[in-house]
């Protein structure tokens, strides 16, 4: 019996040893003594640490060039760049803030700031600079605000949104017309009908489930204004979803759709099996390494409805003991000046008022590359961030799951919503 | 020669004693602990009570989740303490070339989990080896959707589990064998017992204590099986994420800034106790067959 005992307790430590959960970490950092109003105005010296994500090696001299000229403009002051790789990222940041450990200026997107928002671990840079807003875009601003939070949490760094991009020879091959892509979801089932038809079903236009973006798209509200409940369970939104079902049901779209087994859109429409995919400004750029024949004959257009706003920030711990070289550092990194110079490297968008006017974003060169860059520039300025920066990792798997089940028939499309707004308000409030 | 200090075995025992306190019993006290609270990566952590083992039993995909690991255990039990058991008396045999045959077996057992669940999710694509190769032979017109209908995904995932756990336990079959007297099998050759007959009243009383270690080892793992299920549907669980196992929900919860470390340590428990389970029933069986 001891044996059994003992066999048993063995079994129980492997069983939740293996699933054991390492410590909370309980958000225990406490905020900095006192306020840090006016930082940007304090002398700048001494050691700060900025942290980047997976700039290295591709960008390390252009980011080592920024921090040389900033230690050039402020003798006194040290800069220790650390830069983490791509994988993992969140999972380092959320050991640094819950270590303490957050380096004085991080690169965090959105959606990963408002989390250390709320242990109060980020300092409100409006405060802290009161210039912000007016060498800033509202949108990029409006990322780093939250709901039930006062303040500005980041500098925006850099921008971006989506592009369609369209494969021009199969669009051709299979009797359409590239110079005249669908300009709503109606359009693209109808012309996704006849490319299946034409093609004898070799070839997709569309490759991709719905997404929450897709329901902001057609005017569903995903979020109530407080941001405390989730509300896209909308006869609107079923409506969509139903759209979406009855192409699935046609075979318009890949079956493998429902589970992300396929290869996704992009390297579909890489592969030449798929003619429409979305993506960055600098999409054919990456395109003509992998596939240098087909690059030049895709075609971009403007996304369809509200393209989607991507935002890369600078965040400042609120731990820092050196808020006016943080402040200082971000402002630098994120001046007009230096990210102009980063977007000469690689097609991103400036956050900054005086960027607008410049004639390298808003003039194309004439290549196909050149007018995506023009399309994707010109459509920030209507772009917005579509899914709520609440909405964490789980609640999207259980949102995209629900939509499978949808698409797929199983339940209908009101159940499928239904049950993921559920699922979310239940995550959200936690 | 001389004399022994009272401390050196505990000297012995300590790295093994505090890689064991470390990195499992510790995390199984936490994981306690944390489930009965609402802890997150950041903040959180307030007592809740039994909330999370209430929220335990509304929990649809919780359901789903049991009984794809339920029915994973009860197709890997049988297969993977039996098969493996009869690859080893064929492979035990001295014969030219018997090496190739263990090695050809045994070769899926070093292969990583998460490569060969990639080579299987190639192979079991729509547009992979085995659809292409049915459709072209005329067996089928459409793909067989292996990977997008929950309960192929659920038998394909166990496939793989099979293939790549029968050189595993067919090592372990082996030595085991190796401790049958080979006069019992003679002696019962010698009165005219047949193949069939010598398994059942040789071999196998002969490795019963291996293949209950094997039965409790199988219904581990297979109650906690993640690899081959996340990735053959590439993270997401099926259509639907219904072919979830556990531990893939576990994963899900605990993921990221805003990962429900309390529910997902209830979860663990949960598992915990199921696992418990069929561990009891085997040792009872094997007490019975005593």
């Amino acid at each position: 019996m001891r044996r059994c005992w003992a066999g048993l307790a063995m079994a129980a430590v492997m069983v939740a040893g293996g699933c054991g959960l390492g410590d909370a970490g309980q958000g225990s950092a406490a905020p900095a003594a006192g306020t840090a109003t006016g930082a940007a105005n304090g002398e700048v010296k001494g050691k700060v640490s900025l942290q980047t994500w997976a700039l290295k090696p591709k960008f390390t001299d252009y980011v080592q060039g920024v921090i040389d000229a900033f230690e050039k403009k402020h003798p006194g002051v040290e800069v220790e760049w650390l830069d983490q790789p791509g994988e993992g990222y969140s999972d380092k940041v959320l050991s640094q803030a819950a270590g303490g450990t957050l380096p004085d200026v991080v690169n965090l997107p959105p959606d990963f700031a408002l989390p250390l928002v709320k242990q109060d671990l980020l300092l409100d840079v409006s405060q802290a600079d009161p210039k912000l807003a007016g060498e800033y875009v509202p949108g990029g601003l409006d990322a780093y605000r939250y709901p039930g939070a006062q303040g500005t949490y980041g500098y925006p760094w850099y921008l971006n949104t989506d592009v369609n991009y369209w494969n021009s020879e199969l669009l051709t091959k299979h009797g359409l017309d590239p110079k005249k892509p669908p300009a709503d979801l109606d359009q693209l089932i109808a012309q996704a009908r006849t490319l299946k038809e034409k093609s004898g079903g070799k070839v997709y236009l569309m490759s991709r489930r719905p997404e929450l973006g897709d329901l902001a798209n057609a005017g569903v509200k995903l979020m109530s204004d407080d941001g405390t409940r989730f509300t896209f369970n909308t006869p609107q939104a079923a409506a969509l979803l139903d759209k979406y079902r009855g192409a699935f049901k046609e075979g318009l779209l890949p079956r493998d759709v429902l589970t992300d087994t396929y290869a996704g859109n992009a390297k579909l429409f890489g592969e030449g099996t798929v003619a429409w995919t979305t993506g960055g400004g600098n999409f054919i750029t990456s395109l003509a390494t992998d596939n240098p024949s087909l690059a030049p004959k895709v075609v971009p257009s403007v996304a369809m409805g509200t393209p989607p706003l991507y935002v890369q920030g600078l965040s400042i711990a609120r731990q820092t003991k050196n808020a006016p070289a943080a402040i200082a550092l971000a402002r630098w990194v994120t001046s007009p000046e230096n990210q102009a110079a980063f977007a000469h490297l690689v097609n991103i968008f400036p956050s900054t008022r005086a960027s607008a006017d410049d004639p390298f974003f808003s003039k194309s060169d004439g290549t196909n590359s050149g007018d995506a860059k023009v399309i994707a520039f010109t459509s920030l300025a209507k772009a917005k961030m579509l899914q709520p920066v609440q909405v964490s990792e789980a609640m999207n798997k259980f949102v995209r799951q629900q939509f499978a089940l949808a698409m797929s028939g199983e339940t209908t499309s009101q159940e499928a919503l239904d049950a993921a707004v559920a699922k979310c308000d239940e995550l959200l409030k936690g | 020669m001389t004399h022994r200090r009272w401390f050196t075995p505990w000297l012995l025992a300590a790295p093994a004693a505090v890689w064991l306190i470390v990195f499992y019993v510790w995390p199984s006290i936490n994981t306690v602990v944390l489930s009965f609270s609402n802890a997150k990566p950041l903040g959180g952590g307030r007592f809740t009570g039994l909330e999370n083992f209430a929220r335990v039993l509304d929990d649809d995909q919780l359901a789903d989740a049991l009984l794809n690991s339920v029915v994973f255990m009860l197709v890997c039990l049988p297969l993977l303490t039996v098969l493996p058991l009869l690859i080893a008396i064929l492979v035990e045999k001295k014969l030219p070339g018997i090496m190739y045959f263990r090695t050809a077996f045994y070769t899926p057992v070093i292969a990583s989990a998460v490569v060969v669940a990639l080579i299987w999710g190639w192979v079991l694509d729509d547009r992979g080896l085995v659809n292409g190769f049915a459709q072209w032979l005329g067996v089928v017109a459409e793909p067989v959707p292996f990977l997008t209908d929950r309960w192929l995904l659920v038998f394909s995932a166990i496939s793989l589990t099979v293939w790549k756990g029968l050189g595993y336990y067919m090592i372990i079959y082996l030595s085991a064998l190796g401790n049958v007297r080979r006069e019992l099998h003679e002696a019962a050759a010698v009165d005219g017992a047949g193949p069939v007959r010598r398994f059942w009243s040789v071999t196998v009383p002969g490795v019963r204590n291996t293949m209950l270690l094997v039965s409790v080892l199988v219904s581990v793992s297979a109650l906690r099986v993640f690899s081959e299920l996340y990735v053959l549907s590439n993270g997401t669980g099926g259509p639907g994420g219904r072919a979830m196992s556990v531990v893939m929900l576990i994963q899900l919860y605990s993921r990221g800034f805003t990962g429900h470390l309390g529910y997902a340590s209830a979860l663990s428990i949960v598992l915990l106790a199921i696992t418990i389970g069929p561990m009891l029933m085997l040792l009872r069986l094997n007490r019975k067959a005593a």
